[in-house]
């Protein structure tokens, strides 16, 4: 989808889109001030956009994540680093989950959501990655198999 | 993993980032290779060793055997 765009301008074009979005948001909430939160927004999204844009002419693997040009060991360090967020965060949400309930406090379903969003996403994943690996063994033949050792 | 990567370039005088751009990685990626701290796929492997006219099992093998000895 974004391939048109030159790769050291794929991420900020994303903050930029999602700080549009989110700016958007504020104009259609309104209220007196909406047009100092909309300038806060657009100036936190230009800033994060230039420095990812800066951060993408670095020789380093942060420089080439930010830039779209990671290769696979750059890749798989990226998948990595989500990963343990995606752990982090669960387990953020479930401790806040639990102190929410433990004190009886209103606010425990924003936490509950959260863990669930990672819960199902973590089944998506499961579910998308692993699908094609799926497949009848071609060793099912049971005229020549023999019981695997059992050592105990 | 052992691998002949830093022999192999050496011994041609290639440095680190002719090497990368030649496989289409990062020169990071080459050092992290060299120093055996990242086994490349299969697919990068194969590039290493046909890069290097090698045979794909003498450029890189377990640590007993030794990669190319």
């Amino acid at each position: 989808m974004m391939s048109f765009i030159r790769p050291r301008w794929r991420k900020p074009a994303w903050i930029v889109l999602a700080g549009t979005v989110f700016a958007a948001a504020w104009v259609i909430r309104g209220g007196p001030y909406w047009w100092l939160w909309v300038s806060l927004v657009a100036i936190v999204a230009a800033g994060r956009a230039f420095a990812l844009y800066m951060w993408a002419g670095e020789d380093d693997d942060v420089g080439a994540l930010a830039g779209s040009r990671a290769d696979e060991r750059q890749k798989l360090l990226s998948l990595r680093s989500r990963a343990l967020a995606f752990n982090v965060t669960a387990l953020a949400a479930f401790a806040g989950l639990t102190v929410a309930v433990a004190i009886r406090a209103g606010w425990w379903w924003p936490f509950a959501v959260i863990l669930g969003v990672t819960g199902l996403g973590y089944l998506l994943g499961l579910a998308a990655c692993s699908i094609a690996e799926e497949g009848p063994a071609d060793d099912a033949s049971t005229e020549h198999q023999t019981p695997f050792p059992i050592s105990s | 993993m052992r691998n002949q990567v830093r022999e192999q370039r050496t011994q041609r005088g290639l440095s680190q980032a002719e090497v990368a751009a030649a496989l289409g990685v990062s020169r990071q990626t080459v050092i992290s290779i060299e120093n055996g701290r990242y086994l490349p796929s299969l697919p990068l492997a194969f590039r290493i060793a046909r890069f290097f006219g090698m045979p794909v099992e003498k450029m890189f093998g377990p640590d007993g055997e030794g990669a190319g000895r």
